[in-house]
């Protein structure tokens, strides 16, 4: 649940999304769900000489199943509150 | 999962988890991203020819397999002539 | 040492203390992190900064077996970086030297 939320404030911002094909794609984060699929706009694909499957698609949907890593803004990541929150989260865990 | 409400009636491009990659338009879709796919053309990606396309017909594909679906620009796809493209095949996930 | 005076008594213990903490990653598919960690969830699911990533490319030449492989490193470096935790094998606290 909290990762999920760090991703709705991160709407509207660059993000590069790193699968496990080796494929990265930057886009506009446009939303999120529970199970961290991501719908990116504006879509660039790393490398895409390589890779010119999506030369004609502009914006898609990525299952969270298949993310490795995704490359985030730091200017629009509030460090402090994350680990607040994450100990929070934890806290609660504790208890259920 | 509202995320592919917007897709619907479209003509989109899905990637699967062993790479192949399949055009079609999106006629529906449920809660595990399990879609459907109809007029569906499977493209083939080599280096030693151009794109293959492989006409698949209806196809229902279990969201499990799903790595990508993106929107395909119809001017963008209809400018480029896939017999001039050459490319390995993108990789599968692995693990 | 007594479990109740670190406050360590769970796995997920040792990553809570280590918020705001360099840490260790080791990652499925030879890869390797470092960075200082913001945010994790009960899916191992972290988010850290200043990234450090090594990956281990192992070359097998055709016919010569496993262990003769040479091993390349290739290194980068990322500002924010969310990792899905289903890669991750273990995390592991800054060391207290």
């Amino acid at each position: 649940m909290l990762i999920f939320s760090v991703f709705k404030t991160l709407t509207d911002q660059q993000v590069t999304v790193e699968l496990k094909n080796d494929l990265s794609i930057t886009g506009v984060l446009k939303s999120v769900d529970q199970f961290l699929n991501i719908r990116l706009d504006a879509i660039k694909v790393l490398d895409e000489t390589r890779h010119p499957h999506m030369m004609a698609v502009k914006n898609c949907f990525i299952r969270g199943s298949v993310v490795r890593y995704v490359q985030l803004p730091a200017e629009h990541v509030d460090t402090q509150l994350l680990e607040d929150a994450t100990r929070r989260e934890a806290a609660n865990q504790g208890k259920r | 999962m509202s995320s592919l409400q917007g897709y619907v009636d479209r003509r989109v491009l899905l990637i699967l988890q062993d790479g192949r990659a399949i055009a079609g338009v999106l006629v529906g879709f449920d809660q595990k991203s399990n879609v459907v796919l109809s007029d569906s053309i499977e493209r083939v990606y080599s280096m030693e020819e151009g794109v293959e396309e492989i006409p698949l017909g209806l196809y229902l594909v279990k969201g499990d397999m799903i790595v990508l679906i993106g929107e395909i620009d119809d001017a963008v796809d209809t400018a480029v002539d896939l017999s001039t493209i050459h490319a390995e095949p993108l990789p599968a996930i692995r693990y | 040492m007594d479990p109740s005076s670190t406050g360590i008594q769970e796995p997920f213990d040792l990553i809570r203390l280590s918020l705001s903490e360099r840490v260790f990653v080791k990652l499925r598919g030879d890869r390797e992190i470092t960075g200082v960690l913001h945010a994790y969830d009960g899916h191992m699911n972290l988010i850290l900064s200043d990234v450090e990533e090594t990956i281990m490319i192992v070359d097998v030449a055709d016919g010569a077996s496993e262990d003769q492989g040479t091993v390349k490193v290739a290194k980068r470096k990322m500002d924010m970086l969310f990792v899905r935790g289903d890669g991750v094998i273990l995390v592991s606290p800054p060391s207290r030297a």
